[in-house]
């Protein structure tokens, strides 16, 4: 009890200094810097953030606070900081896939392209086509011809409509002309125990979930041009001549609109360097990930050609 | 047997040691706060853990999380606010025990309860945790959703006189359960528009609502009309010892409830606040003295707190081996995993089996350091609380609601439902609905209608997936039979007291 209302109490405070005072982009960092993660701590996206703020020391003078604000599918970590003073002491880190989809199928005034500033992206999540070990399928041609043969008769699994992975496979189906029946499940891990205890045909999951479950699940092809930079042995769609929707999503870090030019380049600069950092990619490798570092305007161009590529995908979800 | 090294290692390890006992006593302070829970305890203990090594904060997060369980059962039992979910069902009996002024023996049977389930849990998961992996495994939706309609039931038990009240109270939990995301379409309902609504009703600020704002409001009513004469709690040497001759009854009851508990743990997502209230159900149901049942009975204390505590156990099976997380808890010490570069998966016996086996002696050990204190602790602490006059003690209570509605997740909405939440709690108590069902059917709603839709669009030919798969159909003819059964009870219950005293 007494911790929990100090812990919170200093939270509260470290809160109300950041927005208190008046920051000039000269001197900034001065105080900790609050990273907003709108997922529960122990996910994906917070594992990269918790890595950031581990590799931080020796780059940035001032720690970095890792803050869970999880609620309505991510939209609630980013309501908060999209109204949080822009003075480079709250930012965001999300995953930008999902919160792209999320503002696009969720009735939102948050814009992900135009709400916020992007700082840069440290981390890339991508989809993947996975079977059950015991499956027929050998390759997603296999698939392919087996949707042909009996439409509608193949189930797949993901985990939950609007999502990344649920989208990407949507356009899997779309640009192959296949249909099949989707399953959604809550998050990540069930989705994986799902499609290991063979209840889908198929599944579009986190090409990392493989990691350790080798096993259990065969991964047919990572949803992209190219292979996976840690997940090596899973070939991508792109090699294999298949079509496919550049749907994947990276790891990017917001600032609130209107944050000093210099804070956020300052940010953007001192994020490549961490993200080169031996120690960043270490405390990664372990999920099945690792560093992937894009300036902050080429990741605002990935998320804009991401978007005309799930826009006729989303439609058709809406409609 | 790698677990008799494992423990042989963890005992001769006085830092460790020292950790496991820490662990035990945050986890049950946290615990007997009402609203303060395990889960968000670990959340906020997780960040000093990334400086530990591996084994120190798993076993310390663990602990805290099974300690934190049993520590629900403290405040359920002394205020009659659930600490956590899980002892919601420790209530029922155990207020009325503290009200009666015998706290302390209370007490002291959840924690005997408590570790008896526990430990049983656990000795399963070290006997069998791959075969409970594969069991985990074969449990599709159809299954899953089976399990809820027979755990649905399990309402029926605690229903009270009148099945109309208790059956709209069940209904009205249900749809505030609907209240946000579809688990399906990911689509908004019953949000009005409204952004706080989309993210659904947190489990923790409603119940914390219709239990202790709710209580609170029933105690301030009852005092405005009872002027000048207040009923203070008693307390007296000998409602806090307990004999053997006491607990003897008590054991089949726990032994009973560690094996249910276990039995739910297995399977992943269904939570021990469901076991706890399914181990009530069949102990009130076997009991010899049903007619005891909720006015303070021993044994009413003790079914549904080892059944709780028995989960935790098992449910590290599936968390371990498939990565699916039974529990917040579970879901937290999985990102720990991770954190620390273990690879959680089929092959984690493998790669990282001294740990692992390490981290379940850490938990036993975990289990008697809990209990030790708790079992000579609880006299001082009942004793301790109860001396607080009633007309300080509410207000507390009154404040800790709204600290405790607000820090679980940061939120001024929590507040608000919180206290709506108070309200209409003290309206159902007013009005003789019963909350329990409520609470019951709010918890189970989810799970029961996202399994059931995934069945649906899993299956060629529509509920007839249900009688396809032999589990399914095996768990809805047990749920359908309890109902038939417990209809007959209550219509010979009815012709006994239309018989015998001509009213009903």
């Amino acid at each position: 009890m007494k911790r929990r209302t100090l812990i919170s109490a200093a939270l509260a405070s470290i809160a109300l200094a950041a927005s208190a005072t008046a920051s000039f982009a000269a001197d900034w960092p001065k105080r900790p810097i609050n990273l907003v993660v709108p997922y529960k701590a122990g996910g994906g996206t917070d594992a990269y953030a918790r890595a950031i703020s581990a590799a931080a020391e020796g780059i940035l003078d001032v720690p970095v606070v890792v803050v869970n604000k999880p609620g309505s599918g991510g939209l609630n970590g980013a309501n908060s900081v999209v109204g949080a003073r822009p003075d480079g002491y709250t930012m965001m880190m999300t995953s930008g896939g999902s919160f792209l989809l999320s503002t696009m199928t969720r009735d939102t005034d948050i814009d992900a392209l135009d709400s916020f500033e992007f700082v840069a992206q440290v981390g890339q999540l991508q989809t993947s086509l996975m079977v059950p070990k015991n499956s027929p399928f050998q390759s997603v041609q296999d698939v392919i011809d087996a949707a042909k043969a009996d439409p509608g008769s193949l189930r797949w699994a993901h985990s939950g409509r609007g999502g990344f992975h649920h989208v990407g496979g949507l356009g899997f189906l779309a640009n192959n002309g296949i249909e099949a029946q989707d399953v959604p499940f809550k998050g990540g891990g069930p989705t994986r125990a799902a499609l290991i205890g063979e209840q889908a045909d198929f599944g579009f999951l986190g090409v990392q979930q493989l990691a350790g479950f080798e096993d259990q699940l065969r991964a047919l092809a990572v949803n992209s041009q190219e292979r996976d930079g840690i997940m090596k042995d899973v070939p991508a769609f792109g090699e294999l001549g298949i079509p496919f929707a550049a749907v994947s999503s990276p790891v990017i870090v917001f600032a609130p609109k209107g944050t000093p030019a210099e804070v956020v380049a300052a940010m953007e600069a001192a994020l490549e360097q961490i993200a080169a950092k031996p120690e960043f990619a270490e405390l990664l490798a372990s999920r099945g990930t690792g560093p992937v570092y894009q300036n902050g305007a080429d990741a605002k161009a990935t998320l804009i050609s991401m978007k005309e590529d799930a826009t006729p995908l989303i439609e058709s979800l809406t409609n | 047997m790698e677990i008799f090294p494992a423990l042989l290692s963890v005992i001769t390890d006085p830092i460790l040691l020292f950790a496991i006992v820490l662990a035990a006593a945050v986890g049950m302070i946290v615990g007997a706060t009402p609203g303060l829970t395990a889960s968000a305890a670990i959340a906020m203990l997780l960040p000093i853990t990334f400086y530990m090594s591996p084994l120190f904060a798993l076993a310390f997060l663990y602990v805290i999380g099974k300690s934190g369980r049993y520590g629900g059962s403290i405040a359920a039992i002394l205020f009659n606010t659930p600490g956590t979910a899980a002892s919601a069902a420790t209530q029922i009996d155990g207020y009325p025990l503290a009200r009666a002024g015998k706290a302390g023996k209370a007490m002291k049977v959840a924690t005997i309860s408590s570790v008896i389930g526990d430990l049983m849990g656990d000795v399963l998961l070290v006997v069998g945790v791959g075969f409970i992996a594969a069991i985990a495994l074969k449990l599709g939706p159809p299954e899953t959703f089976a399990i809820y309609f027979a755990a649905f039931v399990v309402i029926g038990s605690v229903i009270g006189k009148s099945i109309v009240k208790g059956l709209a109270s069940a209904l009205l939990g249900i749809l505030v359960a609907m209240v946000g995301l579809d688990p399906i379409s990911s689509e908004e309902r019953y949000t009005f528009g409204s952004f706080d609504l989309s993210n659904g009703i947190g489990l923790v600020p409603l119940m914390i609502g219709v239990f202790v704002l709710g209580e609170v409001f029933a105690q301030v009513e009852e005092r405005r009309k009872a002027t000048g004469e207040t009923k203070e709690n008693e307390s007296s040497a000998d409602g806090n010892d307990l004999t053997w001759e006491e607990y003897k009854p008590c054991l089949p009851h726990a032994v009973r409830g560690g094996f249910i508990g276990a039995g739910i743990g297995v399977l992943p997502g269904l939570g021990s606040a469901i076991a706890a209230f399914i181990s009530y159900g069949e102990g009130k149901r076997r009991a010899k003295n049903p007619e005891q049942w909720g006015k303070g009975a021993l044994e009413g204390v003790a079914a549904p707190e080892a059944a709780n505590n028995a989960v935790s156990g098992p449910s590290m099976a599936p968390l371990l081996t498939l990565g699916i997380p039974g529990s917040t808890i579970g879901a937290i010490l999985l990102g720990v995993f991770l954190i620390h570069g273990i690879q959680v998966g089929p092959t984690l016996f493998l790669t990282d089996k001294e740990l692992v086996y390490k981290l379940f002696a850490c938990g036993m050990l975990g289990i008697i350091a809990y209990g030790l204190i708790g079992y000579f602790g609880a006299t001082q602490v009942a004793q301790l609380i109860l001396k607080i006059p009633t007309n300080v003690l509410y207000p507390l209570i009154f404040m800790t609601a709204f600290v405790a509605a607000y820090s679980a997740r940061g939120s001024m909405f929590d507040v608000t439902v919180m206290t709506c939440a108070g309200f209409i709690g003290w309206l159902m108590r007013k009005y003789d609905f019963n909350i329990a069902a409520f609470v019951i059917s709010f918890v189970l709603a989810k799970g029961a209608e996202e399994t059931f839709r995934q069945s649906l669009l899993m299956s060629d030919a529509g509920a007839l997936i249900f009688v396809e798969r032999p589990i399914a159909l095996a768990f809805l003819i047990l749920g359908a039979g309890a109902i038939a059964f417990r209809i007959r009870g209550i219509m010979k219950e009815r012709k006994l007291a239309q018989g015998g005293l001509g009213d009903a």
